[in-house]
């Protein structure tokens, strides 16, 4: 039975579409067929994330309207087999998504994959809200801040609330924190938040802490999911949060210590 | 013709007792409802002044509502004038209008009476033995149970939920957080970390109390007084704590 996990936070710039990226070819390297789909509907970015931009022929919007079979929106992916992406449209805007148009296209998704991975806009509107209606499960990104902490404790409680889940009365979607941009030395100093501060807040499962990187914005500005990066801490933190979410016992991996300089060399050129 | 009770709210702001020459405060009234059929004619009054004998105690001192949905006859200002002085006779106190058209609502204006929306059905038969007992009652009164019964809430309050007990008390067994909002008739119970907001007694019930177990409230108000959490000082904070009122006063004591 395929799993619909949503990535979504309500604020803006955590981190989500570079997540969805790392987290989908997390589960195809693991040997699960994957899909990621873009909900951004009007500020397309997955598809640039997964490197396969030029690839672009339909989109999600062309197969909800009818205009285009699944088959020819979806994407495979040319370094993983396992991996394809539905992009979305970047000429229309959010009101082109219907709820029964992305329920028939995800139980068509199902038939055929493992994981449907399904990288949500910010904001809590239409969008958003689509993209975690059709959920099992949602990794909640969060930045270690108070403004992105108060925001994914207000998607926690749509979640809880505005889901089919929930609707039938079965509980709400089974939720994970991922903390990204996380950076050990600002957190001893006492400018960003704490782990377990914010895991009282939220009081959710952690499913991983990913390091404040470069390896992350030089992945992306590629085109490669991070998670490709096996060398840099991110890659290597998102690889380990992967395991979580397919079920794995993994201990948490925070290095609060300083990297050595012949560290730091490795990842600028790495 | 019928009879039945609405709740009137008269304004939403507070103030706190000490700062201000004068307090504004919400507060919930009981009124009776009187649906006018047809045109307000002997036939009308024929009826009322039976129902009167009927039922004497039941209109006294009450603020009447007149009902408007069925009496498209009433157009004109005269009349409205000729109705309440008639009533006014029968030492009923019409106060307003509801369910009218816009003309109505200008006519009725006229006469002194104003143009009221919403407003909820509360059993006639107890509204009759308040009304016997407390003119213009301001308690909670319970809609059907005939105890209040309380709402528990077992899974985290999040930022931007609004949680209404609308009888009784609330209880919330997790979390409250910053952003979020708890609203009981009756009393607050939380058993986690209180972060968001917490208004009890929104009925004017005073003796409404407000219970945390670690009081970091961004709010907290009993009938209509509150206190911010600029108000809360570390004798309190992070405490476990009960607010309550005291001549007129907001308290927040630690729970020893």
């Amino acid at each position: 039975m395929a799993k619909i996990i949503v990535v979504t936070s309500g604020k803006g710039g955590v981190g989500k579409t570079t997540s969805t990226a790392a987290i989908g070819a997390g589960l195809a390297m693991r040997g699960h067929k994957t899909v990621v789909i873009d909900f951004d509907v009007g500020l397309r970015n997955l598809d640039m994330i997964m490197g396969c931009e030029r690839r672009v022929v339909f989109d999600f919007i062309n197969v909800i309207q009818g205009d285009a079979k699944l088959k020819q929106a979806l994407i495979k992916d040319r370094r993983l087999e396992n991996l394809a992406i539905l992009p979305t449209s970047q000429t229309r805007d959010k009101d082109a998504l219907t709820r029964e148009g992305v329920g028939k296209v995800l139980d068509e998704l199902r038939e055929d994959f493992d994981y449907i991975i399904c990288d949500s806009p910010a904001g809590i509107e239409r969008g958003a809200y689509l993209a975690m209606y059709y959920a099992d499960e949602a990794v909640v990104v969060t930045n270690p801040e108070v403004s992105s902490v108060r925001d994914s404790d207000r998607v926690l409680g749509l979640l809880s609330s505005k889901t089919h889940l929930a609707e039938k009365g079965e509980g709400g979607v089974k939720s994970h924190l991922l903390l990204t941009r996380y950076d050990p030395k600002r957190v001893a100093s006492g400018e960003m938040m704490k782990v377990e501060d914010i895991l009282e807040i939220l009081s959710i499962p952690l499913l991983g802490i990913i390091p404040e990187s470069t390896a992350v914005l030089k992945a992306s500005n590629v085109g490669t999911p991070v998670t490709f990066d096996t060398k840099s801490n991110a890659g290597k933190a998102y690889e380990d949060a992967v395991s979580r979410l397919d079920g794995e016992q993994i201990e948490m991996r925070i290095k609060p210590e300083r990297p050595g300089l012949f560290q730091r060399l490795l990842r600028r050129t790495a | 013709m019928s009879a039945e009770s609405l709740t009137l709210n008269d304004g939403s702001a507070a103030a706190r007792a000490e700062e201000m020459p004068l307090q504004v405060r919400s507060r919930s009234f009981t009124a009776v409802v009187l649906k006018v059929t047809g045109a307000a004619d002997a036939g009308f009054f024929a009826s009322l002044d039976s129902l009167m004998r009927q039922a004497p105690h039941f209109f006294v001192n009450a603020p009447l509502v007149l009902d408007l949905e069925q009496a498209t006859d009433l157009q004109v200002k005269g009349d409205f004038v000729k109705l309440v002085r008639e009533l006014r006779a029968r030492r009923l106190s019409p106060i307003a209008i509801q369910n009218a058209s816009a003309d109505q609502g200008i006519a009725a204006f006229g006469a002194g009476l104003i143009t009221l929306q919403g407003g909820r059905d509360v059993p006639t038969e107890r509204r009759g033995r308040a009304a016997e007992a407390a003119p213009a009652a301001s308690e909670p009164e319970p809609e059907s149970e005939p105890a209040a019964a309380s709402l528990l809430i077992t899974e985290p309050v999040r930022s931007g939920q609004r949680i209404f007990a609308d009888r009784g008390d609330l209880i919330v067994n997790a979390s409250v957080s910053s952003g979020a909002e708890l609203v009981a008739h009756g009393s607050i119970h939380i058993y986690g970390p209180m972060r968001g907001r917490a208004l009890a007694g929104v009925n004017g019930d005073k003796s409404a109390r407000i219970f945390c177990q670690s009081l970091e409230a961004e709010l907290i108000a009993i009938a209509g007084l509150y206190l911010t959490s600029d108000d809360l000082g570390p004798t309190v904070r992070k405490k476990r704590v009960q607010a309550f009122l005291r001549d007129q006063t907001l308290c927040v004591e630690p729970l020893k």
